[in-house]
């Protein structure tokens, strides 16, 4: 009985835990562009989410293109072939990548099926409340992170493996935007997990001491 | 150039001449005298001279064209120079592309080999560790068949020895039943024997009473009654004594069982043992299976890594994975050596249930023991005190014989001597079995202090020791085992330094992990926005070579005319660009006009509605002209117009309406009106007011007179 039931509940963990990492992402991605400046700070409003007032956007292009990534990420993610988010942070002037935040994305192993000794799932409660401490981390990093005093733009990469099933008209290979290395510092951040994947944070930057 | 030498003297004179003619006008020199004489000549001079100048500026103009070709032609050389230069270096690039091309093939021929020959090695030793696995697996069913099998046995064997107990136990309950119904037996005989002495009491009383006189019956009487008692006594004592022997036959029997049962407990113990060996090696092979498992999944993990070549960090991974296999492998024989240490102390905790379960019953058993000494100690009292009788008796007797012998021998009954005789052999003989059963029961007493209940104790001591020994060997081993963990937990602290480190550079963006593609949308902001400055930058590139090459132009051909550098001198692109601009211009103006029209129609709409308030309010239609005036009509009377002008008063807020004009109808009585309210009163309302309602009054008076008609 075990055997027969625990295929579907791990599918349907899957699935919302797929869900939840691409809102997080979402949220995550509206905070940096928020909190490094990168769109006018008009352009966001406030909204209610896990517990807490995130900053989203209300850019119509800025909304489409995050609403486009987004769609592709949640297909990837439930097929287990993306490693790694990147949102660089890009001068418009000189074109040098200025930050990275990377969010590493693990699969959870999941236990030997003779888990009788098998865990209790994960309460959301306790989910949300990692997200909201990574959230909360990313608002702080504006205390450390070098203040950036220039125009900037920002572009979303997506690493997967040789074997994702890419959109050929819509993405395409390129630079990974590398910091240079005697140039770089990075701070790891907190970390969430789900029973399925956990979210590895991180923020690469430049910096010229 | 001969001519041009030669030409142009004959040039300058004249040039000269006529600069020279204003100041010096009424000199004529000779040329001019020749010319006014000879007018033929003169013409004829005159047309060869243009005819002259004509060629000389046809010749001039071929040479520029000359020298114009000839700098194109150099440019041109200049051009193919470069181009040629330009052809090399490519050329050179191209061999080195294909050198670099080979190269990079004879690269990939060998990591393709070695990726070959690491493959094979991986899934030979993917499937001897399946083989292995395998193995594993059937050594593990076997075991747990054999487990199953001695638990069964074990069981069976406990079932068996339960069924056994149960029975002995039935036993000793119908025993006990046996010994109260011989003891009531005994009862029973006691009460027949005293019925019967006290016939017999009754018998020699008669018996002493009839042929003998008053003193012999008393001492018979006296004789009798010892002999009685004596009788009465030894017979209690054969009773005592018949039922000691029956207790202790049962003891013994309790014995001999209890014996049994210990000897079945301690076999049991010693299968339990070898099952708790098996199940320890179980759980060992339990966790190697595991450890197989992890290892094998780890070797997949890597074979499927090593399907592609990779960079410098696969060695710091592969070492990553084997010290984390260690510290897993590791972390496994802690728990392994956890568990056996539960299983050793659950062990420990069952023997001293069993130690406490033997004391109880050694307690009990030395407490029967005791019960049995005090029953013994009374019988021996009972029995001193009989010896004290007979001993008593005898003298007794002894004296009686002596004073029968005195009396009359013959009187002497030889029949009771000798049942007296009788009667003390047999009270010997039970004195010595009774002293018999005494140092039997004693001896019994001292072996079981010495031997009864001991060897078990010891036995268990022993395995006490044992388990307090193998105890602190796991002890030990344990402490062994935390160092080598704290070991393992700083390595893994410093190769997490690593990672971290590791894992800056991938974050930073310098290496990107094999296998791996890095995509991103091909229209996002930041590609968005590079296309955006190109586009600008090459709009500004472009402008910018055209007005230089149009420069250029300009510079070199000097001979266009002013007409046609007029015509070009805004470059296309430029035009490009202003003729966007105004595009866009002409639209926002198209907007703003679109959005002035709109304003437009709403305020005269706006405008109807309150024209049409005020005819219906107050009577009079209103005309607004361009310059200010206003044009005032009644509403019943369209004949009766006035034209009112603006006139700015000096007070600030104020406009006063002047009346400039008037049409040709009206009331009769208008005159009067105006001079009354315009000119004396100066209040224009009041002046329409009233003529609205001569004018209502004649309307109506109309309408009237129309309806009569």
């Amino acid at each position: 009985m075990s055997t027969k039931q625990a295929p579907t509940r791990q599918a349907i963990t899957l699935k919302g835990s797929t869900s939840l990492v691409t809102e997080f992402f979402k949220y995550a991605a509206n905070t940096i562009l928020f909190q490094r400046g990168v769109y006018p700070s008009d352009d966001f409003h406030m909204v209610k989410k896990y517990g807490q007032t995130v900053l989203v956007t209300q850019d119509l292009a800025l909304e489409n293109y995050l609403d486009k990534i987004l769609r592709q990420v949640n297909k990837w993610l439930l097929t287990g072939v993306v490693t790694q988010l990147v949102v660089a942070i890009i001068s418009k002037d000189t074109r040098t990548p200025l930050e990275r935040w990377v969010f590493d994305i693990h699969l959870v192993e999941q236990p030997a099926e003779n888990a009788g000794s098998r865990t209790a799932p994960k309460p959301e409660t306790e989910i949300q409340a990692e997200i909201r401490s990574i959230l909360k981390q990313i608002v702080s990093t504006v205390t450390f992170l070098p203040i950036i005093d220039e125009p900037t733009v920002f572009n979303i990469l997506a690493y997967t493996t040789e074997s994702a099933d890419v959109p050929a008209d819509e993405w395409v290979d390129t630079d990974p935007l590398a910091i240079e290395a005697s140039k770089s510092q990075q701070v790891k951040l907190r970390s969430f997990s789900t029973d399925v994947h956990r979210i590895e944070a991180m923020v690469a930057y430049r910096y010229e001491g | 150039m001969n001519s041009d030498r030669f030409k142009t003297p004959a040039n300058a004179p004249s040039r000269v001449a006529s600069s020279l003619r204003s100041s010096t006008a009424p000199k004529r020199d000779s040329l001019a005298a020749e010319l006014e004489r000879d007018p033929k000549m003169s013409t004829a001079k005159r047309q060869q001279r243009t005819q002259a100048f004509s060629s000389h500026m046809s010749q001039a103009a071929l040479e520029r064209r000359l020298l114009a070709a000839e700098m194109a032609k150099g440019e041109l050389e200049r051009k193919l120079i470069e181009k040629d230069a330009q052809v090399d270096r490519l050329e050179a690039d191209r061999r080195w592309l294909a050198e670099r091309e080979e190269q990079e093939k004879a690269e990939k021929e060998t990591e393709r080999a070695l990726h070959v020959e690491e493959k094979a090695k991986t899934d030979h030793e993917l499937r001897e560790l399946r083989r292995m696995y395998m193995t594993l697996r059937d050594e593990h069913a076997e075991l747990r068949d054999e487990h199953a099998a001695l638990e069964r046995t074990t069981s069976q064997a406990l079932s068996v020895h339960k069924n056994e107990s149960s029975s002995l136990r039935l036993q000793v309950a119908q025993l006990e039943r046996e010994l109260s119904d011989a003891l009531a037996l005994a009862e029973q005989r006691s009460a027949a024997v005293e019925e019967v002495r006290a016939q017999m009491d009754d018998l020699s009383f008669v018996q002493s009473g009839s042929p003998r006189g008053e003193s012999d019956t008393a001492k018979w009487n006296v004789i009798h009654n010892e002999v009685q008692s004596v009788v009465e006594h030894s017979k209690a004592v054969e009773r005592e004594n018949a039922r000691m022997k029956a207790e202790l036959e049962r003891l013994r029997e309790k014995r001999t069982n209890v014996e049994i049962l210990r000897e079945e407990k301690i076999a049991l113990e010693r299968k339990l043992r070898g099952v708790e060996e098996l199940r320890t090696q179980v759980g060992k092979l339990e966790g190697e299976l595991a450890a197989a498992r992890r290892e094998r999944a780890e070797w997949a993990h890597r074979a499927r890594q090593l399907d592609s070549p990779s960079q410098t960090p696969i060695s710091v991974t592969q070492s990553l994975t084997q010290l984390r296999l260690e510290h897993a492998h590791v972390l496994e024989n802690h728990g392994a050596n956890l568990a056996l240490l539960r299983q050793r102390e659950a062990e420990l905790q069952d023997e001293r249930a069993v130690v406490l379960e033997l004391r109880a019953s050694l307690d009990e058993s030395n407490q029967r023991e005791r019960a049995a000494a005090e029953t013994i100690a009374q019988l021996e009292q009972s029995v001193a005190l009989a010896e004290h009788e007979v001993g008593f008796l005898q003298k007794f007797n002894a004296s009686f014989t002596l004073e029968a012998a005195s009396h009359d021998a013959s009187m002497v009954d030889e029949a009771k001597e000798q049942h007296v005789k009788n009667l003390e052999e047999l009270l010997e003989q039970y004195k010595s079995r009774t002293h018999e059963l005494e140092t039997e029961m004693n001896n019994l007493k001292s072996r079981a202090v010495s031997t009864g209940a001991s060897p078990s104790v010891r036995a268990l001591r022993e395995e006490l020791e044992k388990e307090r020994e193998a105890a602190r060997d796991a002890l030990t081993t344990l402490e062994k085992n935390k160092e080598a963990n704290e070991q393992h937990l700083e390595t893994i602290d410093r190769l997490e330094q690593t990672l971290f480190e590791l894992r800056g550079e991938i974050g930073a963006g310098r290496h990107i992990p094999p296998n791996t593609r890095i995509l991103s949308l091909r229209d996002n902001p930041a590609q968005q926005w590079a296309d955006l400055r190109q586009e600008a930058l090459d709009r500004l590139r472009a402008e910018n070579g055209a007005l230089l090459r149009r420069l250029h132009e300009l510079e070199e051909g000097g001979a266009r005319t002013a007409e046609q550098e007029k015509e070009d001198l805004v470059p296309r692109e430029s035009l490009k660009v202003a003729l966007e601009e105004k595009m866009e211009l002409e639209e926002t103006v198209r907007q703003k006009e679109k959005r002035l029209r709109r304003l437009q129609e709403v305020f005269t709409a706006k405008s109807a509605e309150f024209r049409e308030a005020i005819a219906s309010i107050m009577g009079v239609k209103l005309a607004f002209y361009q310059n200010g005036q206003v044009r005032v009509t009644s509403y019943y009377d369209l004949n009766a117009s006035f034209v009112f002008q603006p006139i700015s008063s000096k007070k600030e807020g104020s406009a006063r309406m002047q009346l400039i004009a008037q049409g040709e109808g009206g009331p009769q009585e208008l005159p009067q009106l105006m001079r009354n309210w315009v000119e004396k009163e100066q209040c224009i309302p009041c002046f329409l007011a009233s003529v609205t309602l001569e004018c209502y009054e004649s309307w109506k008076r109309d309408r009237e007179m129309g309806i009569e008609r």
